[in-house]
């Protein structure tokens, strides 16, 4: 997601308006001067600042500077700027790995570790273009060994859900 | 003496070993995958250190960073694709070197002068940790809390960003560790009514977030990466002790200027490297020849960026400010640990402070046997496609955030960190710097707060005390060193320019 540094620098600054307001309307402890209201209402104003300053374009100058120097060694940003721009759709896959664990979060209480594991691990193997056979394989394998690690040796309460482990 | 046989001891308890052993070898692998970086393989360890001693514990940290570090270079000299962000300094030159044919002797000193590049960051952490101790007693919160906000002011210095985009996202670090209701008054702050919000965002899963996930997303975008022919390689080893004999200077600077780095909070091992090889480009009789292959930078930047891992232990032990985003991490392991930073350590837990430093030497020795061995398998390893390797690393971080607390609240925080981290790398908000700022938040707020409790709200005492002064005078100086760059860039080199 590229936006400009106008529309950041304009968004951080309302992040820090709002974190200045919202802190400094926080109770203060009685009888002292300073309380929990004075740090948040601090970087808030830091953060206006910044934002402004970047709205602005102040500093762009460093980081043309920065991707010179690494444009020509780092094979990623080459890449990336020899591709043709995500078109929104390509874009949007880039989202595919937060809203995979937010479905975890969401069935795995039911489902258990081991199927929602697999469900999350078919789903990511296909959006990286890897084939059904290394995508089933995988889920069938991977999300075993890591239960065996996690809930075995570490001790960590994954949910049984639908297909318990025999350990 | 008696402390030294404790401390060995400790170290040769089974766990300890294997503990060294297995993390080495993951440190190796993942730091030669593109993409997977040295603080994304120790995030990820994070929770698996829950369940080991101390000792440990701290040895997986030390151990898979160190690998990680040195194994980045590998993908770097034969790819050009730098492992880790740490090897992308000389990475053009290494691959020079492969063109060339001469990829053995460009690994051989990746390999030997990180090895030596490590064994002279702990000799400094050896010597400098307690003398910095005895100084660090005399520390109140005024110190504190300059010594916190020049490490942040450090680490948006060395962002190789827009020193602006760099504060800023510093101070959203900072006010995301504002949240919970951890704070002078008690009171539930920035928490929007949500009980799982009292008790702040953790550390852990933001940087799992921040690191591994991001990393992930940004993958999907990118085309994968060549495939490695498979190749022998002669012999690893030799000519490093010629080359060691040649340019001995080059690699005591580059161990300095390592040191020195790593020593100041904020700044890590990529940025060592970059100086490094500047420098030894500068001050080289033959400058000409570098890029084309030449082993004179490669070994001085070689040197620098291990040598910096070791030092930057230095601030995170004694003042609990972390050197770089590897040793945020490890912060966090020292107090999960019950090993609290603080100049105490170095005399309440003298024998654990010389089993860390044991550890760091072995992990640098057998750094080379078991470098060989990686390179021997590297074509093997990275044969392994992405398509593979990515899905795994997000169950691993899905797993592993839930196994910080057993909850499921840390797995959404690493997905919004995902997004957050994703989206400040594309537009140029260094993410390293928020990280740090989440680190660090509540000590600075701490330190900040009951400072001025103590000064009765004045602000003068802040710079009354000797070494407070010059802490402050130190953090003015990096905050206006980007606009005295600016200045010095517009003035004399900008005419140049025009006129070439």
């Amino acid at each position: 997601m590229l936006v400009s540094d106008r529309v950041s620098g304009l968004a951080l600054s309302a992040l820090g308006a709002a974190a200045a307001y919202s802190g400094s309307q926080l109770p203060p402890v009685p009888g002292q001067q300073v309380g929990p209201s004075a740090f948040p209402t601090i970087i808030g104003i830091g953060l206006v600042l910044c934002g402004i300053m970047i709205a602005a374009g102040i500093g762009r100058s460093f980081e043309d500077e920065a991707e010179a120097d690494l444009g020509s060694i780092e094979g990623s940003r080459e890449a990336l700027a020899a591709a043709p721009p995500p078109g929104l759709l390509r874009g949007l896959v880039a989202l595919l790995p937060p809203a995979l664990l937010v479905f975890y979060v969401l069935a795995v209480e039911q489902l258990g570790f081991v199927p929602t594991a697999a469900a999350m691990l078919v789903a990511i193997v296909l959006a990286f273009g890897g084939s059904v056979r290394l995508a089933i394989g995988l889920a069938a394998i991977a999300p075993i060994l890591v239960h065996a690690v996690f809930y075995k040796l570490l001790r960590v309460p994954l949910p049984a859900g639908l297909l318990p482990m025999p350990w | 003496m008696s402390t030294v046989w404790e401390a060995i001891r400790l170290v040769a308890a089974t766990d300890v070993v294997i503990a060294i052993l297995a993390s080495s070898i993951y440190g190796l692998v993942v730091g030669c995958l593109p993409g997977l970086s040295a603080t994304m393989a120790t995030a990820l360890l994070v929770p698996v250190t829950f369940y080991l001693s101390p000792i440990a514990a701290v040895a997986t940290i030390i151990s898979a960073s160190a690998m990680a570090i040195f194994s980045g270079d590998i993908p770097g000299t034969l790819l050009r694709i730098p492992g880790t962000p740490a090897s992308a300094a000389y990475t053009d030159e290494a691959y020079a070197m492969t063109r060339k044919g001469q990829p053995e002797l460009a690994l051989g000193i990746c390999l030997w002068f990180s090895a030596l590049g490590g064994i002279a960051g702990t000799i400094s952490l050896v010597a400098m940790a307690p003398l910095l101790a005895e100084i660090a007693f005399s520390f109140s919160t005024f110190e504190y809390f300059w010594l916190a906000i020049m490490g942040l002011m450090c680490a948006t210095l060395v962002a190789r960003s827009s020193p602006v985009k760099a504060i800023a996202a510093m101070l959203l670090g900072l006010l995301v560790s504002c949240v919970g209701m951890e704070n002078p008054g008690g009171v539930p702050r920035f928490t929007f009514g949500s009980t799982d919000l009292l008790g702040g965002i953790e550390v852990v899963p933001a940087l799992v977030g921040a690191f591994a996930v991001s990393e992930v997303m940004r993958a999907l975008l990118l085309p994968e990466p060549p495939k490695l022919a498979r190749r022998r390689y002669g012999s690893i080893m030799a000519g490093q002790i010629a080359l060691t004999k040649t340019y001995w200077r080059q690699m005591t600077r580059g161990n300095i200027v390592g040191i020195i780095i790593g020593v100041l909070p904020g700044a890590g091992a990529d940025m060592a490297a970059w100086v490094s090889y500047a420098m030894s480009k500068r001050f080289s009789k033959e400058p000409e020849k570098f890029g084309t292959g030449h082993p004179e930078g490669l070994v001085e930047a070689g040197a620098s960026n291990n040598a910096s891992l070791a030092s930057g232990w230095i601030p995170s032990l004694l003042f609990g400010i972390p050197g770089d985003t590897i040793t945020a991490i490890a912060i966090g392991v020292l107090y999960m640990k019950g090993l609290n930073p603080g100049p105490t350590l170095f005399t309440e837990r003298a024998s654990s402070m010389y089993a860390l430093y044991i550890i760091f030497l072995i992990a640098n020795i057998i750094m080379i046997p078991l470098g060989i061995m990686m390179i021997r398998a590297t074509s093997h390893v990275m044969r392994a496609p992405r398509a593979s390797i990515m899905p795994v690393v997000l169950i691993c971080a899905a797993v592993g955030a839930f196994a910080t607390g057993n909850n499921l609240f840390a797995v959404l925080v690493v997905a919004a960190f995902g997004v957050i981290g994703y989206t400040m790398e594309a537009n140029g908000y260094p993410v390293a710097a928020m990280v740090l700022g989440i680190v660090m938040g509540t000590m600075v707020e701490q330190s900040f707060v009951t400072s001025l409790i103590k000064s009765d709200g004045s602000v003068l005492p802040f710079f009354e005390r000797p070494v407070s002064a010059v802490l402050a005078a130190m953090t003015f100086a990096a905050l206006l060193w980007p606009v005295a760059a600016w200045l010095w860039r517009k003035n004399f080199r900008h005419p140049r320019l025009r006129s070439a």
